[in-house]
């Protein structure tokens, strides 16, 4: 008995070292970007034009990317929650398609439709003279490639875990499909669909590789660090990251409080 | 008011088959639906709710075909098992939910009217969550009355609550139903429910709806050996007619002779069933009028409560209920040598209709 409770104590000994070791790896380098700067070197860095222009565009190209997820991801969440239909698991994998793509190659992809000559890109501009190489439009829809699977997910979360009986309940008292769905399942699901937002809003704030195929001007804050990495070297280019991850992590503060509110809810 | 039929209908759902199934509800009638877990009685309801289209048949509400016709459009209501209350909502705005599409004058004093009689007035503010399994009950059931509903169907609304809530708001579902006046249907696995609740009663068991009637008829006159069984008609047995005394009929069960009150002919075959509560038991000398007297040895005592169910073994085994002072009375113990006693009149021959 004492032999089996010392193995086990031992075992979790070595874990719990490995799990800080592991911690560390994580902590460090965020740690160390965040406090090698004063907050006057980061004010003096958030003033200078290019950078607050950059991190600018990150923030709203971010914003619309989210609107948009919401727009067009939030009713085939739906459809995936409540559905059965014939080739449901084909869907399922196309929805996570863009979470297994390079993002250099997703950001090819996304220009060759959007480009244009593009599928997309040469009827929108043709009719609206909008083009999306090298433009905010273009940033939206390569974040929103990558960031959709995000919406999506969170989302179907959100409505599965809303019994049927409550929406059929609804139908019974005389609610119509459209009206269960905006009286009964958005407000309930409302908190899974917040989570899919954010995490969507917050993917497209960091990505870099399918947003710099397809706009590397204007500049997003990753690529302005990136570009500012290989023409100055790190010290140039490590305030500004110090910047973005003050902003991502108070995105990420918000979302962990969503989630465990979630959580507590259940 | 309204009434409800089923014709003819046939459903499939995955393994599940709802097969010919012909029901017509009277207007402002109390149906229960009497089944095993899984026999088809949710798949029913959810027909007739709209929840579900049959392969075949009809649903008709007032003679008029609603067969295909939206849930939203049938103004039927439905109590959930597990009540299905908006946890989004207050218990007012509950209630208040459906009066948005259905035409209700005076919508505020009647809901207060409603909230009274069910006496939830004072959970008004309060949110589904933190009410309990009987304040949940009342509040759907407001949910639903409040727009005065065609048809209530209720789906086991007291299988989740505890014993003793449940005999209370059995009550109070069979009173406030009969207050306000609607066509019901509710479901159930819960004999004495049934009893209690029910003008008539369907059984139900494998997608197939057995045999339709009073709870007198179905509780003492089973229509086969399977719903007597279920109903609990627990001394069943097999025989071959010997003799018919103008209409007293002698069975021979292999053990024994029993008498029966039936015309069945000598020499067919029988299936006997006799209600545990219709025998009776005595100790010692015996005069008495009932034809079945058999001798035996008390074999287990099971306390249900108020009741024993004893088993005697006669050299074939009797379930009897006796109530626990007559238990004492008799001194009932495992091996006492007792006599159980029964009528002919209370030997039911299963099938045989009279």
């Amino acid at each position: 008995m004492f032999a089996w409770k010392y193995k086990t104590e031992r075992t979790l000994i070595v874990f719990s070292i490995v799990s800080v070791l592991a911690l560390i790896l994580v902590i460090a380098p965020v740690a160390n970007t965040l406090l090698s700067h004063s907050p006057q070197d980061l004010a003096n860095t958030a003033i200078e034009p290019e950078v607050y222009n950059a991190i600018f565009l990150s923030l709203y190209a971010a914003l619309f990317t989210s609107i948009a997820a919401l727009v067009l991801g939030v009713p085939l969440a739906f459809i995936l929650a409540r559905k059965q239909f014939a080739g449901k698991s084909i869907v399922e994998s196309l929805v996570d398609l863009p979470l297994v793509v390079p993002h250099t190659v997703a950001g090819i992809a996304v220009l060759l439709v959007w480009g244009r000559t593009g599928i997309f890109g040469a009827p929108i501009n043709n009719i609206f003279g909008v083009q999306f190489y090298g433009t905010v439009a273009g940033i939206i829809v390569a974040m929103l490639f990558v960031s959709f699977p995000f919406m999506v997910n969170s989302a179907r979360e959100g409505f599965e875990g809303i019994s049927l009986d409550i929406e059929q309940a609804a139908r019974t008292l005389g609610a119509s499909p459209f009206e269960v769905f905006r009286r009964i399942s958005l407000p309930l699901a409302f908190r899974g669909i917040m989570v899919g937002a954010l995490l969507v809003w917050a993917r497209a704030i960091s990505e870099f590789g399918a947003v710099y195929i397809i706009a590397y001007y204007p500049m997003t804050a990753p690529i302005l660090i990136a570009n500012q990495y290989l023409q100055f070297g790190l010290k140039a280019s490590s305030a500004i990251a110090a910047l973005l991850l003050i902003i991502t992590l108070m995105v990420f503060v918000l979302l962990r409080f969503l989630i465990l509110k979630r959580k507590a809810e259940e | 008011m309204t009434s409800v039929e089923v014709q003819n209908a046939y459903l499939k759902l995955g393994e599940f088959n709802l097969q010919d199934i012909n029901l017509k509800v009277e207007s402002e009638e109390f149906f229960v639906i009497l089944g095993p877990s899984g026999a088809g009685k949710t798949v029913l309801l959810d027909l007739i709710a709209g929840f579900s289209y049959p392969k075949k048949g009809k649903v008709l509400l007032d003679g008029e075909d609603v067969t295909f016709l939206p849930i939203e459009k049938r103004r039927i209501g439905y109590m959930f098992q597990d009540f299905a209350l908006f946890p989004n909502m207050s218990v007012f705005k509950n209630i208040k939910f459906g009066t948005r599409y259905y035409k209700i004058p005076n919508v505020e004093n009647r809901i207060r009217e409603l909230m009274e009689l069910l006496d939830i007035l004072q959970l008004r503010d309060r949110h589904p969550t933190t009410l309990s399994g009987g304040e949940k009950q009342r509040v759907a059931l407001a949910r639903s009355l409040i727009l005065e509903p065609k048809l209530l169907l209720l789906d086991e609304p007291l299988s989740s609550l505890d014993a003793r809530t449940k005999e209370v708001l059995r009550d109070e579902i069979k009173e406030t139903i009969e207050n306000v006046g609607i066509t019901t249907l509710y479901v159930t696995h819960d004999q004495v429910e049934a009893i209690v609740l029910a003008d008539r009663i369907g059984i139900m068991r494998d997608g197939r709806l057995l045999q339709i009637g009073s709870s007198d008829q179905i509780f003492n006159t089973p229509r086969d050996e399977l719903i007597a069984r279920f109903v609990g008609m627990e001394n069943i047995f097999k025989g071959i007619v010997k003799a018919n005394d103008d209409g007293l009929i002698s069975i021979d069960v292999g053990d024994t002779i029993i008498e029966a009150v039936s015309d069945i002919a000598v020499g067919k075959e029988v299936t006997l069933g006799i209600r545990p509560e219709n025998i009776t038991l005595q100790v010692g000398e015996t005069i008495s009028s009932a034809r079945n007297i058999f001798s035996g040895k008390v074999k287990q005592i099971i306390p249900l409560g108020p009741i024993n169910k004893v088993k005697i073994d006669c050299g074939f085994i009797l379930t009897a209920f006796i109530t626990k002072r007559s238990s004492e009375f008799l001194r009932l113990s495992k091996g006492r040598e007792i006599k159980a006693l029964f009528k002919a009149s209370n030997v039911y021959v299963i099938g045989d209709n009279h």
